[in-house]
């Protein structure tokens, strides 16, 4: 039994052995060659997959870059809507500086008018020395007016609703008095926005010529309101000489 | 009993330390020897089972089933006709036939055995 046994071990030991030795090397060659189709197919997969996503991280980037230049831009609109904004705020106090905005606030309407009854009487009573002139409202005295309601602080003044602005005349184009080339008749009135009290203060100082045409006898009233509407100046500006001087 | 066995794990163990390189062009007659040297063993482990060993017909069938299978195979290749095909064939049938015995084989054993030792101790030797 001892001997049958040995009889067969040692050649089947030996076949068992270059057996396995073949069959790991074909194994072995086969895992490590590339060449079967199924690997092949992987590797090509594998290929695809790495380049669609070196292709994604490029689009990612991209839409990265994409949204912080659109940010950007975001900002610098809502800072351009912003100087716009300024811009228009500036351009408004502008435009009320210069008058081409009607405006409205507290302040007190003056009426002038010729003294028609103390030339009747001076003509009756006196009618040799009787000069016409005397008792009329002349461009002077508006101007006086003018200039004394602005001492008195105010911000809007209009003649017959003719605004005052820094290009404004007053002047008498014979029996007419002019303001912004515009010719106005008796009565005038004169309105100014700002503090009442003050700018009838100011009238009613003695010197002041409001206060003069009061004691010559002239129909003058004044009258203070918690609300006044001034028109805005209807003409233009125009600079021909005067230019920015550049820095 | 374990010895074959042995060699087996042996062989593989050497297989995968020495791990020297085969040419993928050669790989394929290589597999062909494979087959036929799995063949060769099975067909010993066969030759057990039914007391019909011979050492030297195990060997000689082994090597030269091997031998022969390659250098079919790469004749094959040579004339254009896929000859690996027909070693495939042949000896991938005989695989199948030689394990079927086997199972067979050990199957009756087992029940023999199994029988002797349910009727206990009668056996004569």
């Amino acid at each position: 039994m001892k001997l049958k046994l040995n009889k067969w071990q040692l050649p089947l030991t030996l076949v068992f052995f270059i057996s396995g030795i073949l069959l790991v090397s074909v194994l072995r060659s086969l895992a490590a060659s590339d060449q079967t189709p199924w690997r092949q197919k992987n590797a090509n997969l594998v290929a695809m997959i790495q380049t669609q996503e070196k292709v994604i991280a490029r689009l990612e980037e991209d839409i990265e870059q994409k949204r912080a230049s659109l940010d950007s831009y975001q900002r610098v609109l809502s800072r351009g809507k912003e100087e716009l904004q300024n811009l228009q705020n500036i351009l408004q106090e502008l435009k009320i500086w210069s008058g081409l905005v009607e405006v409205e606030g507290p302040g007190i309407v003056i009426s002038l008018d010729d003294n028609r009854k103390g030339a009747e009487v001076a003509q009756a009573k006196n009618p040799g020395q009787f000069q016409a002139g005397d008792f009329l409202i002349h461009d002077k005295h508006i101007l006086y007016i003018v200039n004394e309601l602005r001492v008195g602080g105010a911000e809007a003044i209009a003649v017959n609703d003719q605004r005052i602005v820094t290009s404004s005349d007053i002047r008498c184009v014979g029996p007419m008095i002019l303001v912004n080339t515009t010719r106005l008749a008796p009565p005038y009135i004169i309105k100014a926005i700002g503090d009442p009290d003050r700018l009838a203060r100011v009238l009613g100082m003695l010197e002041s010529e409001y206060n003069i045409l009061k004691m010559a006898g002239f129909p003058v009233n004044l009258e203070k309101h918690s609300k006044i509407v001034i028109p805005p100046y209807k003409g233009s500006y125009q600079f021909t000489f005067a230019q920015p001087k550049e820095e | 009993m374990w010895l074959p066995l042995l060699g087996l794990l042996i062989g593989i163990g050497i297989g995968s330390a020495l791990a020297f390189p085969i040419p993928g062009a050669y790989v394929k007659y290589l597999s062909v020897a494979v087959l036929a040297a799995l063949d060769s063993a099975f067909g010993g482990l066969k030759a057990i089972l039914e007391e019909k060993f011979d050492g030297t017909v195990l060997l000689t069938g082994f090597f030269t089933n091997a031998l022969l299978a390659a250098l079919l195979a790469y004749l094959g290749d040579r004339l254009g006709v896929d000859l690996y095909l027909a070693a495939v064939f042949v000896f991938g049938v005989r695989l199948f036939q030689n394990l079927a015995i086997i199972r067979r084989e050990v199957l009756t054993a087992w029940l023999q055995k199994r029988h002797l030792s349910s009727t206990g101790g009668e056996k004569n030797g």
